[in-house]
């Protein structure tokens, strides 16, 4: 209240507009509330996906960042493509930074939800996958088999996707993401296919082969905490889940095992939102959190791997035993360009199918 | 003219935050599923859906799991029910804690706690193959009765209070005079008990029925794929495929079932409550 004149300007604006644009006035009515040299004060807001996930970024990236910008960062959990849409749509836009997984960000570029990056921030040269007009590649997560080492001793238990699908030889109950990506991958991988001649991704045979699986998926997870959790307790013989959660799961003391004889790598990439209200110092972030030694120091928290090749060798010894291998040749490496024109398409098609 | 205008000081603010939080939203939704991506006037989402295995299979599935879980809840509710009138009012306060402080908690908390009992290796299959000898693997989770379970859970409260306030209701006077008349209890329950109740049982019955209709949580946590309900199909498109058309129309299709089942109860409960003494 303490300047009423834009607040007063705020309610009889309010009261003129209709729909859609009085029920976000509704939500924007707090901030005009506060007073306009707030803003002058260096912010910035960074969305991130929670749990230990978030104190490992608070600790490598957001603090450091602090110290070195005098900028204060605010940390909001789980990015939210359906977030972002509202925002961008009501131009309402409160979040400056966004953390997505491959598809998320290509969607979003498609969409045209995301600031173009200035290639001169990045040393293209350093990353791991190149970098596209709007989203620069931040590490690269690891998915393959998890399995409880007390129930299935070494080599009881299947190691690469193939195996996951011989129901013969490995019988027992198993998991899959309930989504297109990453599932349509392991079941080409599994036929047969080589990593290098995966795309574009032969549906019909993917669908064909995970035919053959369905039966036997216990759990078409949503919830990615689940993909190790319904092998601890018990619930699935064998699970599809990421080296991360399989780090954590072992350093909870659990007897589980995580097969690194064949992986499927994911991207993730920073963007940042179209008409982010602390642009420049979303910029300053990205660029930072690319930079060789901020990268070793989130990694060897999440045990994920560097999009900086650089950081590599600066990382935790211990940690590099959780990086997948990338030199082995079973390896694919998802292309989320591809993605970007099939994501909606095969997303229906693939729910339908689970469905049916 | 003076009374009235006190009125609207009463209700006017949440008159006027409804209208704002609500209604304004709920016309924008409504906006939304006639409109195409471009914003121009299109009936194509509902198009789609109709023509859609995925929407028709996810309604058929919506109503199952709405009607059977309000069922299990009442055939488990009615007795508690019962037996709280029959307690003394001390008694019964007593007693009502134990149905509300499962009410109270999260519903997250519970389907989680479900999880851990209802597994392969949960703690009800281990208590199984203790008694048997053998082992025992029933499955309970990710499936039709994991949802079961989950939410009739969830729903019995909800039959419990309006059919226990129905059951306080009766005249005492009618259960002394039936025994003076020599009815054995069977009798005055099924010609006194229940017809009396049946307002709180129509009530209780609608109300978890509609509510289980946007269940959203149970079925993600304790459903396997056949159990995807209307909500699951909201969120998919809200969040997945980013089609706010679809969700919308789908919200708007959601509402008009719910709509149409409580006119359709409302008539029920006035044909059923006409004038007449049960004989």
């Amino acid at each position: 209240m303490s300047s009423p004149i834009p607040t007063n300007h705020g309610r009889r604006k309010f009261l003129q507009t209709t729909g859609a644009a009085a029920a976000s006035a509704a939500i924007g009515l707090p901030m005009l509330a506060t007073p306009r040299r707030a803003s002058a004060a260096e912010k910035l807001v960074v969305v991130s996906w929670g749990g230990n996930y978030r104190t490992a970024v608070e600790e490598a990236l957001v603090r450091p960042f602090e110290k070195e910008f005098g900028v204060a960062v605010t940390l909001v959990d789980t990015p939210d493509l359906a977030k972002v849409k509202a925002q961008v749509m009501t131009k309402n836009v409160e979040w400056d930074v966004f953390d997505a997984v491959g598809p998320m960000a290509m969607t979003g570029s498609k969409a045209g939800y995301w600031e173009t990056l200035d290639p001169a921030l990045f040393d293209r040269n350093d990353l791991v996958a190149p970098m596209t007009k709007e989203a620069v590649p931040f590490y690269g997560f690891t998915g393959g088999i998890f399995w409880d080492a007390k129930k299935f001793p070494e080599g009881k238990a299947p190691q690469t996707f193939a195996d996951y699908f011989d129901v013969t030889k490995f019988p027992g109950k198993r998991t899959l993401r309930n989504r297109a990506s990453e599932t349509l991958e392991i079941a080409l991988l599994a036929d047969g296919v080589a990593p290098d001649k995966m795309y574009p991704l032969d549906v019909p045979r993917a669908f064909k082969a995970l035919e053959r699986i369905k039966p036997h998926i216990a759990k078409w997870v949503d919830q990615t905490p689940q993909t190790t959790s319904l092998v601890e307790t018990g619930e699935v013989d064998y699970s599809y889940t990421y080296a991360t959660r399989a780090k954590a799961s072992q350093e909870s003391g659990k007897p589980t095992q995580f097969s690194f004889k064949q992986n499927l790598i994911g991207l993730e990439y920073l963007v940042v939102l179209k008409g982010a209200p602390n642009k420049a110092n979303a910029m300053k972030y990205v660029q930072f959190a690319l930079r060789p030694d901020r990268q070793a120091a989130l990694m060897d928290l999440h045990g994920n791997t560097p999009a900086s090749k650089k950081a590599r060798a600066l990382m935790k010894p211990g940690v590099s035993k959780w990086l997948s291998d990338p030199q082995n040749k079973n390896n694919l490496l998802s292309n989320d360009a591809w993605w970007a024109d099939h994501y909606d398409e095969l997303t229906l098609k693939f729910k339908e199918w689970v469905l049916s | 003219m003076n009374a009235r205008k006190e009125g609207w000081i009463y209700v006017g603010p949440a008159t006027l935050f409804l209208f704002l939080v609500m209604l304004v939203p709920l016309a924008y939704v409504a906006y939304t599923s006639v409109t195409n991506a471009g914003g121009d006037f299109s009936l194509a989402s509902y198009h789609r859906l109709f023509s859609s295995d995925l929407f028709k299979r996810t309604l058929g599935t919506t109503f199952q799991i709405s009607i059977l879980a309000s069922l299990c809840s009442l055939a488990l509710g009615y007795p508690i029910a019962l037996h709280l009138a029959r307690q003394t009012p001390r008694m019964r306060a007593i007693y009502m804690v134990l149905v509300l402080v499962p009410f109270w908690t999260s519903i997250l908390v519970k389907s989680y706690a479900f999880t851990v009992l209802l597994g392969r290796a949960g703690l009800v299959n281990q208590l199984l193959s203790f008694v048997s000898g053998s082992t025992v693997q029933l499955p309970m989770l990710f499936n039709r009765f994991g949802v079961m379970v989950g939410m009739t859970n969830y729903l019995i409260p909800f039959i419990v209070f309006p059919v226990l306030a129905s059951l306080l209701a009766i005249d005492k006077s009618l259960y002394r005079a039936s025994e003076i008349m020599g009815a054995k209890p069977p009798r005055i329950f099924f010609r006194i008990t229940l017809p009396l109740s049946l307002p709180g049982v129509a009530a209780g019955v609608l109300s978890t029925t509609v509510m289980s209709m946007g269940f959203f949580v149970i079925p993600a946590l304790l459903g396997g794929r056949q159990d995807v309900m209307m909500s699951n199909l909201v969120d998919f498109y809200t969040r997945e495929t980013m089609d706010w058309n679809m969700a919308s129309a789908i919200g708007v299709i959601l509402l008009g079932i719910v709509t149409l089942a409580a006119i359709l109860a409302d008539q029920a409960k006035r044909f059923g409550s006409r004038p007449g003494v049960p004989a």
